[in-house]
């Protein structure tokens, strides 16, 4: 095992000579997206999946109402986000499961629904940096955040960004 | 049979009380200062850990190999822990209850720590492989410091890089004094601390991974740094396994076999009265206990005083050899001396002595 040690050593400390060279010329895109998700959804669509939770997220209803036409506070906060990365928003509905499934799978960019920190999805699910801290009912602080997809880290700063510049009160 | 403390020395210790002592074995001046340095530096590798676990837990997230990191610092404290406790009790002179001393307490507490390291290794790379089987993506974000947005990646970096340097320096500092004292939760901890840095490193290298897009660098990092854990594990149970069984005393990273053991037999055969000579030496933590076999010239039991100059230079090898055995037989006992006729004057008998 010393002559292991003896090997490894020297290896790591050449990648990390390496890296910190490396650091000078770093990518444009640091951290990166392993899927690509910022690159795609830049001047592309951003896909938002909504769980109804007013005053957060609201479906309209009544029979002439189109659910892919949402309001609420984080309604506002995507759009604006999407705005900035010059994107148009694709509104999906549906239950927490289902779109945290979704967001897992790739096949959402990002999913709202007056979610908080202590939120049970955070292992299926980047939870951002709270981006409000708003009392429940029972008085406690409660800090709001959306969901981003996993490992995702190029998206998921860019969205984080964009959040702590918002002035948000509930 | 005769034992090495006689009253003589006992009054003669007792005059010297500030000495600091293993048991009853009163530490030469060096071994006395390499000591007083050993306890300065494991108090100082505390302090360090506990500034080093506080910072990466803060900066944690939701990186495996932070948290692998983290676990490994955490652990950090048994063996310097183990060390002060160790020296505590071996420090107890023998009692009616405890007659060969409390030596041993240095090998329960190189049990304990090697133990736990085992244990922890073993669930962290499990808990690395999964996620890596899993393939699951390590979410980075960002971090708010005084107004200033960064990327907690390279907050992660920062608290690695600090654990890089500090414990490779004390490991080098240890490493001396756990020869001299014949210390070996002390070696076990410097060897940890000599490898620390590579477990920072790769840690860094994970992040950085993360940071290219590369998502499974994080899990396989910290796979690498729970690899080390384990590996330190088991090499320190398997020595400290080794000194608990009462295996021929060995050198104190277990590599070879003391040198004082070849010494103690050529020593007896040397004496004018002694014809052939045999011992059983074994590594009470610190310090020998030697049960020696001296068959005598054409079977003329020896004097008493004969006997006495025996273990006086028994003992007189090094401050390691503290209780001596002298037993004057007919013939070397094979069955308590496996192995004697084989001679075991196979070892280095010049030079190298770790005391």
């Amino acid at each position: 095992m010393r002559t292991l040690r003896a090997v490894v050593g020297p290896a790591l400390a050449c990648v990390l000579a390496a890296t910190a060279g490396g650091c000078a010329l770093l990518p444009d895109q640091f951290p990166a997206d392993p899927a690509g998700t910022l690159t795609r959804v830049e001047g592309g669509f951003l896909r938002v999946g909504v769980v109804p939770n007013p005053p957060w997220t609201e479906l309209p209803e009544g029979a002439d109402a189109d659910p892919l036409q949402p309001t609420g506070v984080e309604v506002d906060l995507l759009t604006g986000f999407a705005a900035t990365v010059d994107a148009e928003v694709v509104w999906a509905a549906g239950s927490e499961e289902r779109l945290v499934g979704d967001l897992e799978a790739g096949r959402l960019d990002v999913v709202i629904g007056g979610f908080t920190g202590r939120t049970p999805w955070s292992a299926q699910a980047a939870v951002t940096r709270p981006y409000a801290s708003v009392p429940d009912e029972a008085g406690a602080e409660e800090l709001h955040v959306v969901l981003a997809p996993m490992g995702e880290n190029a998206f998921l700063v860019a969205l984080e960004r964009y959040l702590l510049q918002q002035e948000v009160a509930g | 049979m005769t034992t090495s403390a006689d009253a003589g020395g006992r009054r003669a210790a007792e005059t010297h009380r500030q000495r600091t002592r293993f048991g009853h074995t009163e530490l030469p001046e060096e071994q006395e200062r390499a000591l007083r340095r050993a306890v300065r530096l494991a108090w100082l590798t505390i302090g360090f850990l506990l500034t080093a676990v506080v910072l990466l837990y803060l900066v944690m997230g939701s990186s495996q190999a932070m948290k692998a990191a983290w676990a490994e610092d955490l652990l950090s404290f048994i063996p310097p822990l183990a060390f002060l406790v160790a020296l505590h009790l071996t420090r107890k002179p023998p009692s009616p209850d405890h007659p060969y001393g409390h030596h041993r307490s240095i090998g329960v507490g190189h049990l304990v720590a090697g133990t736990s390291l085992v244990f922890m290794g073993t669930f962290l790379v499990w808990d690395s492989a999964s996620g890596l089987l899993k393939q699951e993506h390590p979410p980075i974000g960002l971090i708010e410091i005084g107004g200033q947005q960064l990327w907690s990646g390279w907050l992660m970096i920062a608290a690695l890089a600090y654990t890089i340097v500090p414990p490779v320096l004390l490991g080098r500092a240890k490493m001396p004094l756990a020869e001299q004292l014949h210390d070996r939760v002390l070696h076990a901890d410097a060897d940890m601390n000599k490898a620390d840095w590579m477990t920072a490193a790769g840690g860094i290298v994970g992040i950085l991974g993360v940071g290219l897009g590369l998502w499974w660098a994080d899990a396989a990092a910290a796979l690498f740094i729970s690899g080390s854990i384990l590996h330190d594990g088991v090499t320190n149970v398997r020595t400290a396994v080794t000194a608990l069984m009462d295996a021929r005393a060995r050198t104190v990273d277990g590599s070879e076999v003391h040198p004082l053991v070849g010494r103690v037999d050529e020593e007896l055969r040397a004496l004018p009265w002694v014809q052939e000579a045999g011992s059983r030496v074994r590594d009470e933590g610190h310090v020998f206990h030697v049960e020696a076999f001296v068959v005598p010239v054409a079977g003329i039991p020896p004097e008493l005083a004969q006997l006495r100059e025996a273990r006086e230079a028994v003992c007189a090898l090094d401050w390691k050899v503290q209780d001596v055995v002298v037993v004057p037989t007919e013939q070397l006992p094979g069955d308590l001396l496996p192995g004697v006729g084989a001679r075991r004057d196979e070892q280095p008998t010049d030079g190298h002595d770790a005391g």
